[in-house]
């Protein structure tokens, strides 16, 4: 099994244990609280300034207030503030500056823009901790629950990325440029919904080709036929186009076409749905596959065993970020596109993926 | 005999790199402190010099000198704090370099550390097939 396997499980608190996440997630959780200290005595700052301010604004109101006065720590005596319009203002490094009340108050809202300036930096600061302790957390919880990492192996000419997995390094594996080795499923349906896409790019792409040349040459139509059947019929050799959607494309869109198409459409009739039919084999295989993992095949081992198996952490090794971050399994209805083999030479340099996958069969 | 000698001697030698290397790591501590300090300083004294540029040239300046203030003309006061803001930047800039230099030799050391905790290793396989 392990050197049929293309990939490797590893349960993630093997990578990450449980304890260590927890005691990282906990430090940044200490230095979230510093934080959140700091912003405390700003933002008090910010209150305290915002009063100063509406104090100094209200004194000079009055020629004079009759206050208390604090005398030593507990002791008042009654005196009275005169002078109410000047200001003695501490502009920090002990300087200080005589200002009047107005200005004053500029002061002031100048400060206020600083502090509130690092009061945004922090609260950012405070949102990225935030974020990471999520993360820590989320690993944690992951690798107590017991999460399987899966690995599998982007096959290229660069074998250097070895995965533990020993059996893996000595298959002799086509390893042409640029070739898909997929395996299991969930690579199937991947790549199925890929090609169907690029299918129905390209169909796009063709008919817009035809429209622009029936609008240029629409008196040469005759003559055109033909040359469209050429081409289409190298589109069809190139492409292997379903025959049916081929069809409908054609005789909806393009009548002028429609004879010569049809005259094709017989010759080529055949062949077509030689490989419909086979097509829908291979395709029927798979769905046995997925369903019911026999000794034989090479769908991947551990999808089935844990529930929670469904996403792969990208491993830190940058030679296997083949991958999106993560995949999700889906199920096995979905309607599998009955072309998608033949689909693979519209990808040109690509080899076609059914042949690696009878490869894989074979041994 | 020798082979305990030898492990030993490596013993010590780790010991007295893990040393070194504890004190690196808190003069590295301390640097970032001062650091900060500094920082903080700065910051300050480019608000007082932003503020201090703003008022009229017949404006009145004091400076807090212990317990009294004394009254300080604008201009000089303007120059003192432009003279504490290069000092302050100048001594950045140094403790920059230390705590670079600092690095560098925590580095080099925990390298030497991993080196003499590998050898011991081989030496305690060697003893423990013999």
């Amino acid at each position: 099994m392990a050197d049929r396997a293309k990939g490797t499980v590893t349960s993630l608190s093997s990578i990450f244990p449980a304890e260590e996440a927890l005691k990282a997630s906990k430090r940044v959780q200490d230095t979230i609280a510093e934080k959140q200290r700091e912003l405390d005595s700003i933002l008090h700052f910010v209150a305290d300034n915002a009063n100063l301010i509406n104090l100094v604004q209200r004194l000079p109101d009055e020629l004079h207030h009759d206050i208390m006065v604090p005398f030593g720590k507990a002791a008042f005596f009654p005196g009275r503030l005169i002078h109410t319009n000047e200001f003695l203002v501490l502009l920090g490094e002990g300087y200080y500056a005589e200002r009047t009340s107005k200005q004053t108050v500029e002061i002031f809202k100048r400060r206020e823009k600083v502090l509130e300036s690092q009061v945004d930096s922090l609260k950012a600061m405070m949102e990225d901790l935030k974020a990471e302790a999520s993360f820590f957390n989320a690993t944690a919880a992951e690798a107590s629950e017991g999460l399987l990492e899966i690995r599998e192996e982007y096959i290229d000419e660069d074998f250097r990325n070895k995965v533990s997995n020993a059996g893996n390094q000595n298959r002799d594996t086509p390893s042409s440029s640029g070739e898909f080795t997929m395996t299991g499923p969930v690579d199937d349906e991947e790549y199925a919904r890929m090609m169907s896409r690029f299918d129905e790019l390209e169909k796009e792409e063709l008919v817009a080709e035809i429209t622009e040349e029936l609008d240029e040459d629409e008196q040469s139509k005759a003559g055109l036929d033909y040359l469209y059947v050429g081409h289409l019929e190298d589109e069809y050799n190139e492409a292997e186009e379903d025959f049916d959607d081929q069809l409908n494309l054609e005789s909806s869109n393009f009548q002028a076409v429609q004879k010569g198409e049809s005259v094709r459409g017989k010759a080529l009739g055949d062949s077509a749905k030689v490989k419909l039919a086979e097509d829908s084999l291979i395709s029927e295989r798979k769905m046995n596959h997925q369903s019911a993992p026999s000794p034989k095949d090479e769908v991947s081992v551990s999808i089935s065993e844990p529930p929670v198996a469904t996403r792969m952490f990208e491993p830190a090794t940058d030679s296997l970020k083949a991958f999106t971050g993560c995949i999700i399994e889906r199920t096995d209805n979905l309607p599998m596109n009955p072309k998608e083999p033949a689909s693979s030479k519209s990808s040109g340099s690509q080899p076609s993926k059914p042949v690696s996958r009878f490869k894989m069969q074979r041994r | 005999m020798g082979s305990s000698m030898a492990f030993k001697e490596l013993q010590r030698e780790l010991e007295t790199k893990a040393e070194d290397l504890r004190k690196l790591q808190k003069d590295i501590a301390k640097n970032h402190e001062v650091r900060k300090k500094y920082t903080v300083q700065l910051g300050e004294n480019e608000l007082v010099l932003k503020e201090l540029e703003l008022l009229k040239e017949d404006a009145n300046v004091y400076k807090l000198i212990g317990p009294v203030l004394v009254k300080q003309d604008l201009a000089e006061a303007n120059a003192n704090v432009r003279k504490r803001i290069d000092y302050i930047s100048a001594e950045l800039k140094r403790l920059d370099g230390t705590l670079q230099d600092m690095e560098e030799k925590q580095n080099s050391k925990k390298e030497g550390i991993l080196k003499i905790q590998q050898r011991i290793q081989a030496l305690q396989a060697g003893k423990a097939k013999a």
